[in-house]
């Protein structure tokens, strides 16, 4: 039994780990924007589609460095053309839209490549499995832990050396004043937003080797990250990094001993830490959005 | 408020009083659209096209409207020209596959039902066209009460039942893998009935279950099961879960390496599956339910063409069930020489599909007082590459759905049916 628990722990820290990368990004773009991004989840599969579309010509390597910045780019425009109109409106207009545009998203992906599964091929020699007697690690998942803590570095190595970083942490804070100080805010929320789906581009690209290759592949995703938000603390990246790590873990405990529940679970947690400390676990006191 | 610039900019209200309207107009429509034309027979499919399952739903969407395409050249149903109306059923609400059902029997006047690819959904829809006296065909919905507990007169199935399905390939597992066996079942209908007739027919070959796990349906991550899975040493491992949920617990355990130390097997794939997967998790024995790739089969290369001209690849399972559901209606209204639900379902007691519509090596009938079709059942061994880029799938052995030891006796499939006076 305490085999069990163990494995399931390690294993609750990788699939964490991969809610954490997600939950990142939208937690980037909460933090600036204030926009909730529902399309979050569409912008996973479209950097899955988009590392499919690319192997071919680039391999598995090049794809996974085009294919995150291409959905980057993506992001950059859909904020340029679609989300700055609504800031300083109503939360409410952002969360219709970004609701709308994850539709648009995942039928725009099955239009270009059908609703049925496409076969990922990852390398062979990464998916093979390097141990099952102590704990489940295969290259693929050893991979997938290296590239979330380059990434989750990288992103605080940016936001805190870095004068953009400098300027996006001001602007979570006091985005008027940030402007005034002659900062091109509607600049910095654009590049925010790009580097949220540019996160969420990457985990497209990490899930597609463990998953499915379908239309709905960001649909299972996306609730964990908000609730790794909500759980981990508004606010604070570090917070939500935590959360994403914590649900992973309690998930994978729960399907010990409840399987039913494991879904259910996560949502429990995030009930529980509304109830008793709604500012999240790492979270500012009084953050609204 | 009126807007004094230059540029058109309609006001808020006029665009609050616009949608409204727009709105009540969408619901009001059954009563302000005009009688359509009354020569048209319509067939209303509500499959799910969005979603988990939209891709086993767009496909027998397709194969459906393939039917309806040779129906009409071939004259039509009873002279009539036929028309396919195709809803969105969603892959697991069955509230909006009721609605839409309502919607085709009451608004469009669909003369059959089709549907549904979710076992939930199906048992639903069937509710509503018993209510209504539609005459209703189930191209892929799986699970037994559909023609078991609770079949009706005029509802008839074309895919098989998972007592079926469990019959006809526990003895391909217990003689190839061994006798301890841990099961992965997907929490709702069609994994608990399937479950349950293989663990019942592998019992009596002296099979056992060391250990099981019921997964949530859409389940992300297998690893828990996985882990579990190994801890109980089972000879095999069997994956009952459907579409995606299979290509994410194949993939899983292939990357763990479970293959090398188990068998990786299960009851139902569908070769949707198999061309999602990679090549290394093309593993493992399993069944399909048709084949595309049958030697000595006459008429099936023009239905492969036919498909094939639509889509691109070669036809699945699927496929062939939306046939064989169009084909279903257009043969049993011209056999009953009428439309009425009552004739036609009376018509198709016993009813074998000619071959052109069968495609099969064995016949192909509507079991009466069931209503279930009985037909050959493919067992075999996935496989990486075969010699055609879609040949995926090795049969090894056709078993014949009629042989009493597969279907089962009426009397073991809990339908009672009763007929309308």
């Amino acid at each position: 039994m305490t085999q069990l628990i163990l494995f399931n722990v390690f294993n609750g820290l990788i699939v964490g780990a991969f809610y954490a990368l997600m939950a990142l990004g939208l937690s980037l773009i909460l933090n600036l924007s204030g926009v909730i991004n529902f399309a979050h989840g569409g912008f996973l599969a479209l950097g899955a589609y988009f590392a499919y579309a690319l192997i071919p010509y680039v391999g598995f390597w090049g794809a996974l460095v085009l294919s995150p910045i291409l959905t980057g780019v993506v992001g950059l425009v859909v904020e340029r053309l679609l989300i700055r109109p609504l800031y300083g409106r109503d939360p409410l207009y952002g969360l219709l839209l970004t609701f709308g545009l994850a539709y648009m998203l995942e039928d725009g992906v099955k239009y270009v490549w059908g609703p049925q599964s496409l076969p990922f091929e990852a390398p062979t020699w990464l998916m093979s499995s390097l141990s099952n007697d102590y704990f489940f690690l295969t290259g693929y998942r050893l991979f997938m832990i290296l590239i979330v803590v380059v990434a989750v570095a990288g992103l605080f190595g940016v936001l805190g050396y870095t004068r953009l970083g400098m300027r996006i942490r001001a602007g979570t804070r006091d985005l008027e004043t940030v402007s005034t100080l002659g900062v091109n805010t509607r600049l910095l929320r654009s590049l925010n937003f790009g580097l949220g789906v540019y996160f969420a581009g990457l985990a497209g690209v990490l899930a597609a080797g463990q998953l499915g290759l379908e239309p709905t592949i960001g649909d299972g995703l996306i609730m964990p990250s908000f609730v790794a938000i909500i759980v981990g603390g508004l606010g604070s990246l570090v917070g939500t990094l935590f959360g994403g790590l914590l649900i992973g873990v309690v998930s994978g405990l729960t399907t010990v001993f409840w399987p039913a529940a494991s879904e259910a679970v996560i949502y429990v947690m995030m009930g529980l830490v509304l109830l008793l400390r709604p500012r999240g676990l790492l979270g500012e006191e009084g953050r609204i959005v | 408020m009126p807007n004094e610039t230059l540029a058109p900019v309609v006001d808020r209200r006029t665009f609050v009083k616009t949608a409204l309207a727009v709105g009540a107009a969408t619901v009001a429509s059954p009563y302000i659209i005009p009688a359509r034309a009354a020569d048209v027979v319509k067939l209303g499919m509500a499959n799910p096209l969005t979603g988990t399952y939209a891709a086993f739903g767009k496909n027998e969407s397709i194969g459906c409207q393939l039917a309806v395409e040779e129906i009409n050249a071939k004259g039509g149903i009873l002279g009539r020209q036929a028309q396919l109306i195709i809803e969105d059923s969603t892959s697991g609400d069955a509230g909006t596959a009721v609605q839409k059902s309502r919607k085709l029997i009451d608004s469009d006047h669909v003369n059959f039902l089709l549907g549904n690819v979710n076992s939930a959904l199906a048992l639903a829809m069937a509710g509503v066209s018993n209510e209504k006296g539609v005459l209703h065909i189930d191209p892929g919905g799986h699970t037994d009460a559909v023609t078991g507990k609770s079949c009706h007169w005029n509802v008839f199935r074309v895919c098989n039942t998972t007592a079926m399905e469990a019959n006809a390939v526990a003895s391909a597992l217990v003689k190839s893998y061994g006798k301890k066996f841990y099961y992965i079942t997907p929490d709702y209908a069609y994994g608990h009935t399937v479950e349950a007739g293989l663990i019942t027919a592998i019992k009596k070959l002296g099979g056992e279950r060391i250990g099981g796990d019921l997964a949530p349906l859409g389940t992300v991550d297998f690893s828990s099961y996985l882990i579990k899975a190994q801890a109980a040493k089972p000879d095999v491992i069997l994956f009952l879960v459907a579409g995606n949920d299979l290509i994410n617990a194949l993939k899983q355990a292939v990357q763990f390496g479970l293959d090398k130390k188990f068998h990786l097997a299960g009851a139902l794939m569908e070769l949707e599956v198999l061309e999602g997967l990679p090549t290394e998790a093309r593993i493992g024995t399993w069944l399909l339910e048709w084949y595309w790739n049958q030697p000595n089969v006459p008429h099936l290369d023009a239905f492969v063409a036919g498909i094939k001209k639509k889509t691109g690849r070669v036809p699945t399972a699927r496929h062939w069930f939306g046939y064989v559901g169009g084909w279903t209606c257009a043969l049993g209204a011209e056999k009953a020489k009428s439309l009425k639900a009552l004739d036609i379902a009376k018509a198709l007691q016993d009813f074998a599909l000619p071959p052109e519509v069968a495609l099969g090596p064995n016949k192909a009938y509507y079991r009466a007082n069931q209503n279930q079709l009985l037909d050959t059942i493919y067992v075999g061994l996935a496989k990486a590459k075969g010699s055609a880029p879609d040949d995926l799938f090795d049969v090894k052995t056709l078993v014949n759905g009629a042989d009493v030891a597969i279907s089962g006796t009426l009397e073991e499939s809990g339908c009672k049916m009763t007929w309308p006076t």
